[in-house]
């Protein structure tokens, strides 16, 4: 269920549609609505954050670059509320870090970096989590081939 | 616009938070300063767990997890795989309870797909549901009382009864779906087995065993001064932290938030029944036993009264499916959660019209338990470690996927 | 004063003078069977379990199939212990472990692969993180197939391999155990698991950063 005075305000101070997934916030705005739906609506719980990694494809006319989408859905528990929210960046670009906004953001955002590859920044220690430090590649990008070999190991 | 103020966070005192962030080079140590490595194989890290604990003393001042020891790729091979060879994939994620890692992913393709449930069918997913978690947290008592070891005179004991107890209900479940362990009972549109005859009857005689076994665990356990000593304010987490972290489940429950899926987004047949979701004062360790223990009793009692009253019916809400390739949602995406033993178990699904899917996420409630040990750990001492650890009740399987 | 016999094929000229004594032949014999009798019903088993089959081993040492009385105990140290048992997928990450753990364990050792992950990698085995089974890099003597096998296919395993043993210390040399079916049709590579999407730049980035990172240490070791 999302949360409708959430949505008011996104709707009244970022000028954006909230609908069933909830708003693209631009990278630059994330921050501000992150800091508004904790201190302000009470939203003190980070379900998860999470990534997708879009590669480049045309849509009719226009070539939409290669992009990440960055996932999150926060919650507030004492109304049951729910709200979902996105930031789109092309994959050159970084993400502002949300760590010092829920403490928990921080190996969520991790585990988006090791996996899927957006790099996010202002976040206090952005190491791999999953993966060993020494490895290539970001494993579920599209272009990553599942069975990519890893010596000697396999 | 009327907010009713967040209660949990500030009605609970919150507690200094450690940093997790200490820059060691800096710390000025009162004893011999010393790093500690455990694990990745540790008997008592449940699992592939490697902590990098630097001590100063006895006392931990920075705790350092490093995951990954068992990262599988899972949500790489659910891109790969069709909507209809997912599910057994799922099985090993969270391998304690199969049984709700099958139906967080079918639930999240079903509403992707639009496709409707039979109530025998919620039904069943939910008795199965709700013996898993007497499974799951009979398990986890049995380990954990092995984590507190000679404290308990011999912890063996407690994990030999709770081992002798989870057995029955495999039993049941071996009866069920022929599988003992990764039972691939569930799939979109419903269960593939149904009720053999005379397993209502048995379900109930295995619930009356284990309710009358409980008051003997507590009696080991919650009257063994020894065992109190070692986990009541032990470990605390308040409330604050423990949703920022997105804490869920019993770890959750400890801190006093009534936060359970079951009863705030009922799914399958929990909408027909009256669950009470257990919560316990504090956020110490003790909480998180007190309110697993008492969270059986509660499967218990949800999933016999279920089973009285399982409706007729089918169990399949759609026909069988001859291709898989046939199975193609529509564009979209879906998020749903349902309340694994461990907690809020969830799957993001992002689908773009193929018969596989474009995005799998998995939300593991472990991940998030684990992602507290850099904030609880500091300030303790290297026994309360296991205790503490323990008591997150993490399966690294779920963690690294 | 007992040394004249250049024949014998006793090595020690010690064994040679006690073996003379009245009744040791005997006695040896007998010794020689206790050791063989303990060799194979004393097996302690090193965990190395990793995920689901850990649980199953857990249950094989729990109440209702006391896997105790078959003489094994489970040891949490490898420097006790005979068997390693190997319950569980085995990722690129802990491979070095699991080795490294192998290697520390006392000879003679012996290794039983439990469950289709640590013998093939199951159906992980296309995956980027996981290694297809734990004989690509260490002997195996047992595969208890299954997923997970249950306790009882465990205790199994275990009888299988202490007749292993026996029939070593008897000095009979038994055949190696075949690898089953499901793990020879996987080497060498067919794949079941065909990826359209791959980058061969990341595969070759991939392999070129291993083969640095070998030569990183060999110069290394010579600075």
């Amino acid at each position: 269920m999302i949360d409708e005075a959430a949505a008011r305000l996104v709707a009244e101070r970022f000028g954006l549609d909230v609908g069933v997934h909830g708003p693209t916030v631009p990278p630059g705005r994330l921050l501000e609505l992150a800091r508004m739906l904790k201190d302000e609506l009470g939203c003190g719980y980070l379900c998860y954050v999470t990534a997708a990694h879009f590669s480049e494809e045309k849509r009719g006319e226009e070539t939409l670059p290669a992009r990440f989408v960055v996932v999150y859905r926060v919650r507030n528990l004492d109304r049951n509320t729910e709200f979902p929210f996105r930031c789109e960046v092309p994959v050159e670009v970084g993400v502002p870090s949300l760590a010092h906004v829920w403490a928990g953001a921080d190996w969520q955002e991790r585990e988006a970096y090791d996996l899927v590859g957006p790099r996010f920044e202002g976040h206090p220690d952005l190491r791999r989590i999953m993966l060993p430090e020494d490895w290539v590649g970001h494993p579920l990008q599209r272009q990553y081939a599942i069975d990519t070999p890893h010596a000697p190991w396999r | 616009m009327e907010m009713t103020a967040p209660r949990s966070a500030s009605a609970t005192r919150a507690l200094p938070r450690a940093n997790p962030y200490l820059d060691i080079e800096s710390y000025e140590a009162e004893g011999d300063l010393m790093v500690l490595n455990m694990g990745p194989q540790h008997p008592s890290t449940h699992g592939v767990l490697r902590l990098k604990l630097w001590l100063d003393g006895e006392q931990v001042v920075k705790a350092v997890p490093y995951l990954g020891y068992l990262h599988r790729g899972v949500e790489k091979l659910l891109e790969k795989l069709t909507y209809v060879m997912s599910t057994p994939i799922v099985d090993k994620n969270d391998y304690v309870s199969s049984m709700t890692n099958e139906i967080a992913l079918c639930m999240a393709f079903e509403k992707l797909e639009g496709c409707e449930v039979p109530r025998r069918a919620r039904y069943m997913r939910t008795i199965v549901a709700e013996l898993q978690r007497v499974a799951s947290h009979l398990l986890w008592l049995g380990t954990f009382a092995l984590d507190m070891g000679g404290a308990l005179g011999g912890g063996t004991s407690v994990f030999m009864y709770c081992f002798r107890e989870r057995e029955l209900i495999l039993d049941l479940f071996e009866e069920l779906t022929g599988a003992r362990f990764h039972y691939h009972y569930h799939q979109v549109g419903g269960v593939r087995h149904d009720v053999p005859a005379g397993w209502d009857a048995r379900v109930h005689e295995v619930a009356a065993r284990i309710r009358e076994r409980i008051p003997e665990y507590e009696q080991m356990l919650a009257d063994n001064p020894i065992f109190l000593k070692r986990t009541r304010g032990i470990g605390r987490i308040d409330a604050g932290l423990a949703q920022e972290l997105g804490l869920s489940g019993p770890n959750l429950r400890a801190c006093g938030i009534p936060f359970d899926l079951r009863v705030l987004q009922p799914y399958a047949a929990y909408d027909e029944i009256d669950v009470r979701s257990v919560t316990a004062e504090g956020g110490d360790v003790l909480a998180r036993y007190r309110v697993r223990v008492q969270e059986m009793e509660e499967s218990l009692r949800i999933a016999t009264t279920l089973i009285d009253g399982l409706p007729a019916g089918p169990i399949m809400g759609r026909k069988p499916i001859e291709t898989p390739n046939a199975v193609r949602p529509p564009a979209g995406e879906a998020y749903v959660a349902i309340e694994s033993p461990r907690g809020e178990l969830g799957t993001w699904v992002v689908s773009d019209g193929s018969p596989k899917p474009y995005r799998c996420k998995i939300r593991p409630p472990s991940y998030h338990a684990l992602s507290a040990l850099p904030w609880l750990l500091p300030g303790t001492t290297i026994p309360d470690v296991v205790v503490i650890l323990g008591s997150l009740d993490p399966i690294m399987g779920e963690a690294d996927r | 004063m007992a040394l004249k016999h250049k024949d014998d094929n006793y090595g020690h000229p010690t064994f040679e003078y006690v073996e003379r004594i009245l009744g040791v032949d005997v006695m040896l014999t007998k010794a020689d069977d206790v050791l063989h009798w303990g060799a194979a019903n004393s097996l302690w088993i090193f965990p190395m379990g990793t995920s689901c089959c850990a649980i199953e081993l857990m249950a094989a040492a729990a109440a209702r199939l006391d896997i105790d009385r078959i003489g094994t105990i489970i040891r949490g140290s490898p420097r006790q212990c005979d068997v390693m048992v190997i319950a569980g997928t085995i990722t690129v990450k802990m491979a070095p472990r699991v080795k490294k753990l192998w290697d520390q364990m006392p000879e003679p050792k012996w290794a039983i692969a439990m469950g289709s992950c640590a013998i093939s990698g199951d159906f992980y085995r296309d995956i980027y993180s996981v290694v297809p089974g734990v004989d690509t890099f260490m002997p195996v003597d047992v595969y208890v197939p299954g997923c997970p096998p249950g306790p009882d296919a465990l205790i199994d395993g275990v009888k299988k391999l202490q007749e292993i043993i026996r029939a070593r210390r008897a000095g009979g040399r038994p055949p190696r155990e075949a690898r089953p079916e499901t793990a020879a049709q996987i080497r060498p590579a067919i794949r079941r698991l065909c990826d359209e999407d791959r980058d061969p730049a990341i595969t070759a980035a991939q392999m070129k950063a291993v083969l640095e990172m070998d030569k990183g240490g060999a110069e290394r070791e010579k600075a």
